[in-house]
Order: C-alpha cells, then sequence, then structure tokens
C-alpha cells in the first residue's frame, strides 16, 4: 500500500511517539511472532512512550531485557533467522553501538553470506540525533556508518505520518531494517489515520514539488528545510524531498528533481565528513543528465562532537534560517536577517504539521 | 556404537587431511580453520541430539558441520567457491550452512555466534518446540562480552541452550595463561550466572557423549548448560599447515598419545574388529572424500553476471 490521497484525509491528531506505538500495536495484533525487545520497553513510558501500555496487552511478546545491547541484538537476529520476527529498540545510537556486530556483521551479511534464502526479518528501531543538554556521547548521529553499510535497510522517519508507515513496512520486509527516530522530533504532531498502512521503505518523497532549487533533506533536516520554506515565500520555487530513506538512497527521484532544477541544497543535521549530503552531491556531479547551473550547497554540522551547552548547539546545527538563506543565494536573491528565538534554537520543534 | 562414531570422527579427520593437502598442491590460500584433533567434541555433541536440534558453529566448524550430518559435496564445492556450494560460493569455509539437517549456520567473528544461538533457543521455546539449539565457541571466544552476556541472557529466560566451549588451549597462538590470569574459574563465572556447568575430556568421544546425556534432559526443560571441552588442535589456527611451534602441554607427544581417534581404533580393534575392516573402512572414507573434492574441481563457480544477489532478501 502506498502513500496515498486518502490517507491523508485522516482527521485525528497524534504525536510522533503515539504514531510508532499505534503502529507496533496493530502490527502485534496481526502477527504472534512479532516481539519487542529492548531496555524499559515494559514500563509506563518506556522507549520514550513507544511502547506504552503494550505490556498489559501482550504479555510475553514486549520482553525486558538486561543492559546487554551485543547479546540482546543477536538473540533477537538469532530469533527473526528461525522463523520470528523481533523489532529491537535502542534508547541511544551510541548504546546500538555495543550491536555494531550483530547489526553491521551478523543481520546484515547472513542472507547473502549463505547464499541467499536466509531471511533476518528484524527492525532495529534506534533513537538517533540531537537533544537539548544531551551533548557528545548521547546525541551522535552516525548516519553515515548507517548508510554505507551493505544489507541491512536503512529509513529515518521524518514525521508522525512516516512513522507509522515506515514501521508497517520494516515489519512486513524480509530484509533486516534500521528506523533511525531523531527524537528531536518526538513531539511533532499530526493527522495519522487510524487503519494501518504502508510508506515504501526505499522511495523519497517530494513533499513540495518547484522548479528552482531541489533542497534534499531527512529526519530533523527535513523539518527545517520545511519550516524554511516559510521564510522563503514566494521569492524562490523550492523542490523539497525527503529522502526516507539512506540506505538505498533512491537516486531516481533526486536526479529527477535536479534534472530539473539544475541547483542542490542537501541538509544534514550532523557533521559533513562522509555525510549523506557528500555521497548525494558526489553522485549528482557525475550524472550526465545534470548540468548544476550554480555550485552544489551542503549544509551541515562542523566536523566537531556535539557540544551540551546551548550556547554552542546554538551554532552547530543548520537552521531554517540557513537553509532559507542557501536558498535565497543561490538565486541571487537578498538573505533575510536571522531573528531566531531561543526556543527555535533550542526546543524540539513543537509543530502541527 | 563406537564403530559409528569412530567413521564420523574419521570422516572430518581425512576431509580435512585431503583438503589440506589439495590446498598445499594447489597453491590455494583461501582461509581454512582446520578441527583436526578436536573430532571427539564434534561427533561426541552431535551424537547426543535429535535431528530437530539446531547446532550453529564458528570460525572452525567442518567437524561440527559434518558432525551433524551435513552434506559433505557441497561444504567442499564451498570451500571451493562453487556454485553448488552450501551457501553457493558466497560463504566459504567459514559460512558453512545445512538447513536440513538443522545446521543453522557458522559465523567467524568470536562469539557472535553465541547470542544468536540464545536466539534461536528463544525460538524454540517460544513456539513451546521439543528442541534444543547448540552453540560451539573457542577458549578465545570465551573472553569476548558477549558471551557473558548470553549466559545472562539463557539463565534469565531459562533457554533450552547447550554452549560448548571446545578449549584447545590456544586463541590463534596464545596461550592461555597469556590471556587470564591465574585465578580465572571458567567454571565459578558459568555458575556464577546461574548456568550448569560441565567439564569433560575433549579428547575422548565416550566421555563427552556421556556428560552430554547427563543434562541434556534438563536442557529441554530450560535449563542452560555449558560443557568445557579440553581439547588439542593439531594444525595451525589459519591454513593447511602442521603445527608445533609454541607448544606447551599439547605437544606432539601427548597429542598422539591422547589423539582421539587412535585412542578408539585401538578400543575398536580390541573390542574385536579386525585390522582390514578397520582399514577397508578407512579406505573408503578417503575415497569418498577424493570422489567429492574431484566432484567439486569440476563444478562450476557461481556465475552472475558481475551482478552482487541476496544483498536483500
Amino acid at each position: 500500500m502506498k502513500v496515498n490521497k486518502q490517507i491523508f484525509m485522516s482527521n485525528r491528531i497524534i504525536t510522533y511517539t503515539e504514531s510508532i506505538r499505534e503502529a507496533t500495536d496493530q502490527i502485534m495484533s496481526e502477527d504472534k511472532d512479532v516481539v519487542v525487545m529492548g531496555l524499559e520497553v515494559s514500563y509506563k513510558n518506556g522507549a520514550d512512550g513507544t511502547t506504552a501500555g503494550l505490556k498489559e496487552k501482550y504479555k510475553d511478546r514486549i520482553i525486558e531485557t538486561p543492559q546487554s545491547e551485543n547479546a540482546v541484538t543477536g538473540m533477537a537476529v538469532g530469533a527473526a533467522l528461525t522463523g520470528m520476527r523481533p523489532i529491537v529498540h535502542h534508547g541511544r545510537v551510541e548504546f546500538a553501538m555495543f550491536a555494531a556486530d550483530q547489526i553491521f556483521t551478523q543481520a546484515s551479511k547472513w542472507n547473502y553470506m549463505f547464499g541467499g534464502g536466509h531471511p533476518v526479518p528484524i527492525v532495529f528501531r534506534i533513537n538517533i540525533g540531537r537533544g537539548w543538554g544531551q551533548g557528545p556521547q548521547h546525541s551522535q548521529s552516525f548516519y553515515s556508518l548507517f548508510g554505507s553499510t551493505t544489507g541491512i535497510k536503512v529509513v529515518i522517519p521524518s514525521t508522525p505520518l512516516m512513522a507509522k508507515g515506515l514501521l508497517m513496512s520494516a515489519i512486513d520486509d524480509d530484509s533486516p531494517v534500521v528506523i533511525l527516530e531523531p527524537k528531536w522530533l518526538f513531539s511533532l504532531k499530526q493527522n495519522v489515520p487510524t487503519e494501518p498502512y504502508k510508506v515504501e521503505l526505499d522511495k523519497a518523497v517530494v513533499n513540495k514539488e518547484g522548479s528552482e532549487v531541489t533542497i534534499v533533506a531527512y529526519g530533523d533536516g527535513l523539518i527545517a528545510a520545511h519550516e524554511s520554506l516559510k521564510l522563503i515565500g514566494n521569492s524562490v520555487n523550492v523542490e523539497l524531498i525527503d529522502l526516507v530513506s539512506i540506505n538505498p538512497i533512491d537516486y531516481k527521484t533526486v536526479i529527477k528533481s535536479v534534472e530539473k532544477t539544475g541547483r542542490i541544497i542537501t541538509v544534514d543535521t550532523t557533521n559533513g565528513a562522509f555525510s549523506v549530503g557528500s555521497d548525494i552531491i558526489a553522485n549528482i556531479a557525475k550524472t550526465e543528465s545534470i548540468n548544476l547551473k550554480e555550485k552544489p550547497v551542503l549544509l551541515s554540522c562542523p566536523n566537531t562532537p556535539v557540544p551540551t551547552s546551548t550556547a554552542l548547539t546554538e551554532n552547530y546545527y543548520p537552521t531554517k534560517v540557513d537553509i532559507a538563506n542557501a536558498t535565497l543565494s543561490l538565486m541571487g536573491k537578498q538573505n533575510i536577517k536571522d531573528e531566531l528565538t531561543f526556543e527555535d534554537l533550542n526546543m524540539p520543534p513543537n509543530l502541527t504539521l | 556404537m563406537l564403530i559409528d562414531a569412530y567413521k564420523k570422527m574419521f570422516l572430518i579427520r581425512t576431509t580435512e587431511e585431503q583438503i589440506a593437502s589439495f590446498y598445499l598442491k594447489n597453491n590455494i590460500e583461501s582461509l581454512v580453520h582446520l578441527c583436526i584433533g578436536q573430532e571427539a567434541v564434534a561427533v561426541g555433541i552431535c551424537d547426543s541430539l535429535q535431528k530437530n536440534d539446531r547446532v550453529i558453529g564458528n570460525h572452525r566448524s567442518h567437524g561440527h558441520y559434518l558432525a551433524k550430518g551435513g552434506d559433505l559435496k557441497k561444504m567442499i564445492c564451498e570451500l571451493l567457491g562453487k556454485e553448488y556450494g552450501s551457501s553457493h560460493g558466497n560463504g566459504g569455509s567459514m559460512h558453512l550452512i545445512d538447513s536440513s539437517v538443522n545446521f543453522i549456520g557458522s559465523t567467524p567473528i568470536l562469539s557472535s555466534a553465541v547470542p544468536i544461538a540464545c536466539g534461536s533457543a528463544f525460538e524454540q521455546k517460544y513456539h513451546n518446540k521439543d528442541s534444543l539449539t547448540v552453540v560451539f565457541l573457542g577458549d578465545g571466544a570465551f573472553e569476548e562480552g558477549g558471551v557473558f552476556e548470553s549466559l545472562n541472557l539463557a539463565s534469565l529466560f531459562k533457554l533450552p541452550i547447550l554452549f560448548v566451549l571446545e578449549n584447545n588451549l590456544r586463541s590463534i597462538n596464545t596461550r592461555l595463561w597469556e590471556r587470564r590470569s591465574s585465578d580465572h574459574d571458567t567454571q565459578k563465572i558459568v555458575n556464577g550466572f546461574g548456568v550448569k556447568y560441565i567439564k569433560a575430556d575433549g579428547n575422548d568421544y565416550e566421555d563427552v557423549l556421556l556428560k552430554v546425556k547427563e543434562i541434556i534432559t534438563d536442557i529441554r526443560e530450560g535449563v542452560p548448560a555449558l560443557i568445557e571441552c579440553v581439547t588439542y588442535r593439531h594444525m595451525a589456527h589459519s591454513g593447511p599447515f602442521f603445527e608445533e611451534e609454541t607448544r606447551e602441554e599439547d605437544v606432539l607427544e601427548s597429542r598422539k598419545e591422547k589423539d582421539s581417534l587412535l585412542k578408539m581404533r585401538r578400543e575398536i580393534l580390541s573390542s574385536g574388529f579386525s585390522e582390514k575392516s578397520i582399514s577397508d573402512m578407512e579406505e573408503d572414507l578417503i575415497k569418498n572424500v577424493n570422489e567429492s573434492i574431484l566432484f567439486a574441481q569440476n563444478s562450476p563457480f557461481p556465475n552472475n553476471e558481475g551482478k552482487q544477489t541476496n544483498i536483500h532478501v
């Protein structure tokens, strides 16, 4: 099932985390081989509320685990390759790194190294990215690690609507799927249909069609880009692409857009070295059918660890003003003045999309 | 019957010996981790299992695969990178699988298979199956954190799992005393997690079999256990070479004296089998292996026209 008009006609507003919870509930009621494993997933506000109340409903299938990311993830991989469909939750991407072997070397290679026919249908839900006061070891992103590892599919839901649809697709997929969930987006609200639906894992979504500048973003960068459109107004006709998947990247959609606009801005909310933007710009540069009218723009964070103090993070992440001004500059238009409030810079977006 | 176990152990040994000599003759440098010397562990464990019990192995798993009943031709084809191989040439020696006999895979990153085996046992318990999962790990892997985490999981979730610790006294070349303090106590570690511990002579098929039989019924009921089998690895860590340097207690003399196959052969002889009947049987097995190697040599390589397949399902 694709995202279609009918889905957008829903009339019930829920948050990003409620959307994940609802998808999990609906999947579990459909398929008894789906289990959820993770720390505090059985607690009331466990996994940031994304599993709230599910323990009461599914008892033995919401599995509280020891603080052993490596073995717990491996156990889920083993259960997946013997016929179950586990969802593993990691509360911070840094903790998922304890399970790097199981994600990057075991689950991702199993089907390939045994010559096919040995699926590992597992979903890794990993909390990632920025958050006030989280600092160098609680808000890294590692997108490039996940993007460059063969054998896993990697998606980043940018909205509540995407969060539900992508999780429902992920659990139905026979390959290991990593869902990187930017915690910055957890309070976003949106109309989300009550019924189950799926969003394709490997397709970028054109959020807004345009003819002059292509902006490619994902996760919290997509929301910043979305907000920048209000600042740009009618000055530039922007095409905004939600990348959705960083493994693989849907180059067909990106290339089609840049063929039309001839201008590209990429937005990463992590450091620029080996970033998603670098990969996209490199591929655009070698595409015969594209003649860029302006040099590509890569917006990203500096190549430093993530700072903690708000005084430092204010200058770390690309803002909606940065994106707007990069867009205006590409078209030779006058930049707008930076009038961001403390809330704009430091608080997670409390938007209803 | 002892003679049946001897046949299995001899098959494993002769397969590896013929492979080693084939590699040397043909300058094949592809990785191969031989288990010559450790056959009693593989066969002793697998002989105590049901067909629906699962086994998962590591980098040194030719013996585990064959002992569980894995297809010989497919294994040799896999070693030579052929399409008919158990992983169609994508895996090689370190990634063996034969689902038809529930040898559910082998994976060479030390200790990686251990939590995966817990997952298999979790599935067996979740679906109320009467089967269990066996995972083979070496003394090197027993120094990886994932193993300790897995012991805790097995105990916490009451998993039907048997951890088989093949202690061949060396991790690559390093000796145990270089890697562990003199106070290290495997039994205390294992028991400390609430997992049963039992020790067997890994150079003695009957001892391994007997010890496993004592605990296997409990394991099926969800009482996980670890069996430590002390054994000798005759060959180099990797490659088709005989190894003698840096040996301590497992020197050539003690290996000959304690070698599980030689010992068992003596017992079979004294139980009434003639020298000729045993050597005829051995000749048949050698012939079978050499025919399989020839089959593999003449078998086609995988051809996917440069396209990588099976990256995703």
